[in-house]
């Protein structure tokens, strides 16, 4: 009797099952939808989104000095990245950082305070900091930063052949000035790819299978830079700057008989370590970057080209009176001298007046050609990006009266100082011109050797150019580059003092000059060639002369860093030194 | 005197002694799930721990704890006789709303916006999940007593208050799946009961109203239903805020028919799945397990929802009645919403799997639900086809 109510109670029950019997049919179906009906192309999608082809980067190689001494080199640094949605206290995290960083302080606190997730703090931090940073990090607990590893180019030896080498981008690393920048393609190397299965963070997973390209390094180059003689001569330059007020100044060593550079100094210099006081006119290779109007030191190739054509002798004398006229200009010695001066003489005394007349007497076709045999108006391709080549123009265009004598005192035509350096290297060389060059070697990830040849042309004979060396010793020895002398050695060289163009007002300075003195020592058999520029110096010395002269602002650096070298080089001397009486 | 020589005869047969046999079509399926919980929580957790330097079976030891507290809950509760249990109601609603207060002071543990935890030592207890129980019985035991026949109205408004005061609770920690979970028992609960079809198309067309009226008050965000409505729509921002479900469709998806094998899931393992062993725990079996992975789980549940309702057919009273079909409406409803959740059939709601999910509040909880359902069935009727008296 009370059995129609239980049912219709359990009807109920019976209804709720029903409808949950409903609901699983309606789950399974689904299930079965996304697990076997469309389950490829699931599949596929998380395949997709798990695999990442990731970037290997490829170790960038080292630059050498000539003795395996790391020059520039990468190492492990990082970048600093915050996520300021994380940062509770952009002020005092900022104070916390600034000394690390580049950035200044107004900065990194707006960064550190923006809104978004990413900022970046820091870049291509390296080692050093990265670890200070870290304990910055851990000691008060800091949270919202990260750094992130990447390499970092690093220069051991500091502002050490700075100007030489160069600096990489921050940003990707490649070279952008300097050796770094001409000898990019050979160090930057290859990168890999790695297939990489990756978690949503883009975390590659230790357990997830890839397939990797391993990445090939950049070869590395050895240079023919000696350490210790770029140290001698970066000194020496960045004193005379300083002393004299010059613009800029740079000194070149190379060794004649082989092209090699042992030393390129320029000052300004800079710390390539440090971006942050880096000042951008400081980063040139002034050796290289500059062109200028050298002034009396060209006045050798005039000469050596009337010796080599058999038209005088160093011991010819020629009547040379104290000016000139050619054309519409009127040419004239400085200094008084005797009416009547040997070749010999006219060097010794830098004659304007008996270059001309010498010049005349070869005239400007077989001029030119020695202009061009000795490398001028042509980079002298070392691999250097910012190397210029100077200006030289064709005998064909050059004006008929006075182009030709202007260039045989130096004027009209532009050259780089390494170029000056390598028109005396033939000379000291017994008339071979040389390529000079700062590369020695070049060593690939599999340990092979690449060594390039430096090109080699004769320009002189042996004879010319031993006169020719004479009569240079003769300029130091009792001549306009006596300060030039170094204790123990015969020295050899010449002395200019070039009117500096003013390109603005199309006019040449009264007071600016480009002072430079080219020497080589010892004088039988030169060991060095150093090349000497100033731009600008001024000043007096104690008796009295003007500091704007090479002989006096330049040649004196010659002879430091000239003795230095030879020194280091342990070239014994070829004169009685002063001590032994 | 009359009376009471008819009464023996009936009481003897009820008070029979009978044995306690288990029904292990019921806590076989539980043990069995509970097992493969563990499993999958420890290939969904192990190699990002070990990833990070941690003991890899970390997360498996904790859960392992919960599970066997779970299973002596589950087998204490089956030994307790309903009328016991009912002496025990209003204790138990009362100290689950005390619960639910506490939670919102400061006591409680805010996490991801939310405040539904508070701290015990190393563990975090969960208020609500004890409040779905204390509404289980609540509502079973005022219900209960409503009588036979049809449910009279001042019965589905005391039903009505005694929901809606933790509903509201939980409704400010904010915890929208729990509320879903209180309506939905409560619905079904109210229509065993013998709800009119009127009273239950009154309710629902006043939720219906409550809901809009709260989002109109601004009490419900606009992200809220955002989240509740973008499964409905196959082009919504896949990085926002469909990406959790369409990472773990993925996962379900890529597991195929028969799986990827355990420790193989690429997709759950690597973390595209969020809570991959909370709430998302499906997609770990779907993955690894493949669809007849799932099929064995959507199974073994249905098992128990059926074992429940049997239960409740076979009540020795009306009480014991409502308290299993609670049970299984409860556990019913977890289970798909929580998997309808993870192949895009259902919004996310953040309801965890039942047996499965990692978390020590949810599946002690749902053992003692468990437990009562089979505490029911244990002493059912002892003639077969007698159905309990009122």
């Amino acid at each position: 009797m009370r059995r129609p109510e239980w049912r219709w109670s359990d009807l109920r029950v019976l209804t709720v099952g029903f409808f949950l019997v409903a609901a699983w049919i309606a789950l399974g179906v689904r299930v079965y939808q996304v697990q076997a009906v469309d389950a490829v192309e699931f599949a596929q999608r998380g395949f997709d989104q798990r695999i990442k082809h990731e970037r290997i980067a490829a170790k960038r190689g080292t630059i050498y000095d000539r003795e395996g001494v790391e020059l520039a080199v990468s190492v492990v640094g990082a970048d600093l990245v915050a996520d300021p949605s994380l940062i509770d206290d952009p002020v005092a995290i900022a104070s916390l950082l600034d000394p690390e960083l580049d950035m200044d302080l107004d900065t990194l606190t707006e960064r550190l305070g923006r809104d978004g997730r990413y900022a970046l703090l820091g870049s291509a931090l390296r080692p050093e900091a990265v670890d200070r940073i870290e304990q910055i990090i851990d000691d008060n607990d800091i949270v919202g930063l990260t750094l992130v590893p990447r390499p970092v180019r690093v220069y051991p030896s500091g502002r050490l052949a700075a100007n030489v080498l160069g600096l990489t981008r921050l940003d990707d690393g490649s070279g952008l000035e300097g050796l770094e920048a001409g000898l990019d393609d050979v160090l930057v190397g290859k990168d890999g790819t790695r297939i990489v299965e990756r978690d949503p963070g883009g975390r590659a997973i230790p357990q997830g299978q890839f397939l990797v390209e391993p990445a090939r390094p950049g070869s590395d180059v050895v240079t023919t830079i000696d350490r210790q003689i770029q140290f001698i001569a970066e000194s020496a330059i960045t004193e005379a700057v300083e002393r004299t007020g010059a613009n800029w100044g740079t000194v070149v060593v190379l060794i004649p008989q082989t092209g090699e550079i042992l030393a390129m100094a320029s000052a300004p210099g800079f710390d390539p370590n440090d971006r942050r006081t880096l000042d951008p006119d400081a980063i040139a290779n002034r050796a290289i970057a500059e062109v200028y109007e050298p002034g009396s030191t060209l006045k050798v190739i005039t000469i050596a080209g009337a010796l080599e054509e058999g038209l005088v002798s160093p011991g010819t004398a020629i009547d040379v009176p104290q000016r000139i006229e050619i054309g519409p200009k009127e040419y004239s010695d400085p200094s008084r001298h005797a009416p009547s001066m040997t070749v010999a003489d006219i060097v010794r005394k830098s004659s304007n007046v008996g270059t001309i007349e010498l010049q005349q007497l070869l005239g400007n076709e077989r001029q030119y050609a020695y202009l061009d045999a000795f490398g001028l108006g042509r980079a002298s391709s070392i691999d250097f990006p910012g190397e210029r080549p100077g200006t030289l123009e064709h005998v064909s265009d050059w004006c008929p009266s006075t182009c030709g004598p202007s260039a045989a005192i130096g004027y009209g035509v532009g050259v780089t100082p390494l170029q000056m350096a390598s028109v005396f290297a033939t000379i000291a060389n017994d008339g071979e011109w040389i390529e000079p060059h700062v590369v020695a070697e070049i060593v690939d990830a599999d340990g092979d050797t690449i060594v390039t040849e430096p090109r080699r042309r004769r320009v002189l004979s042996a004879e010319t150019a031993r006169q020719m060396r004479q009569m240079l010793e003769g300029v130091v020895a009792g001549g306009t580059g006596y300060r030039a002398a170094i204790d123990g050695f015969s020295v050899g060289g010449k002395t200019g003092t070039a009117e500096k163009y003013l390109p603005e007002e199309g006019i040449y300075s009264t007071e600016d000059r480009m002072a430079s003195f080219v020497g080589m020592a010892p004088i039988d058999r030169p060991r060095i060639v150093v090349a000497v520029v100033l731009d600008s110096p001024s000043g007096t010395l104690d008796d009295g002369t003007e500091l704007k002269f090479g002989g006096a602002s330049a040649a004196p650096v010659f002879a430091v860093v000239a003795e230095a070298t030879l020194n280091e080089l342990g070239v014994s001397p070829d004169l009685p030194t002063d001590t032994d009486g | 005197m009359a009376m009471r020589t008819d009464e023996p005869a009936r009481i003897t047969l009820l008070q029979r002694e009978r044995p306690l046999r288990p029904d292990l079509f019921l806590v076989i399926p539980y043990m069995m799930l509970s097992g493969l919980g563990l499993l999958m929580v420890y290939t969904a957790s192990a190699p990002r721990l070990e990833a990070l330097g941690i003991p890899p079976d970390r997360d498996l030891k904790r859960q392992a704890v919960f599970v066997v507290i779970g299973f002596i809950v589950f087998g204490v509760v089956s030994m307790i006789d309903m009328r016991t249990i009912r002496g025990w109601v209003p204790a138990i609603y009362g100290s689950s709303l005390v619960l639910l207060v506490l939670v919102l002071s400061p006591l409680g543990e805010k996490v991801k916006g939310a405040q539904r935890w508070i701290d015990i030592g190393p563990f975090q207890f969960q208020p609500a999940e004890l409040a779905k129980l204390a509404v289980v019985l609540g509502l079973a035991s005022l219900l209960a007593s409503a009588g036979s026949g049809p449910l009279r109205w001042d019965h589905v408004a005391r039903a009505i208050v005694l929901v809606a005061i933790p509903a509201g609770l939980i409704f400010l920690q904010p915890d929208l799946g729990t509320m879903l979970v209180f309506g939905f028992m409560a619905i079904v609960m109210l229509f065993t009961s013998g709800a009119t079809w009127r009273q239950l198309a009154f309710l629902s067309v006043s939720g219906v109203i409550g809901a809009v009226g709260l989002f109109q008050v601004g009490a419900i965000k606009e992200y809220q239903i955002t989240r509740l409505t973008a499964f409905l729509d196959p082009a919504a921002d896949l990085q926002g805020a469909r990406y959790n479900q369409y990472q773990s469709e993925i996962a379900i998806g890529s597991g195929g028919f028969t799986g990827k094998g355990l420790f193989n899931g690429s997709q759950t393992n690597l973390r595209f799945v969020p809570e991959q062993s909370a709430d998302f725990i499906f997609t770990a079996v779907g993955e690894q397990l493949g669809f007849i992975g799932s099929a064995l789980v959507l199974a073994l549940f249905g098992i128990i929802v059926w074992r429940i309702l049997v239960a409740a057919v076979n009540a020795k009273d009306r009480f014991g009645r409502l308290v299993a079909v609670g049970v299984a409406s409860l556990i019913a409803f977890h289970v798909f919403v929580n998997i309808g959740m993870t192949v895009r059939l259902m919004p996310v709601t953040g309801l965890p799997l039942p047996f499965m999910s990692a978390g020590g509040t949810v599946f002690i909880a749902m053992s003692a639900a468990l437990g009562l359902a089979h505490s029911v069935w244990l002493r059912r009727s002892p003639v077969p086809g007698e159905r309990a008296i009122e």
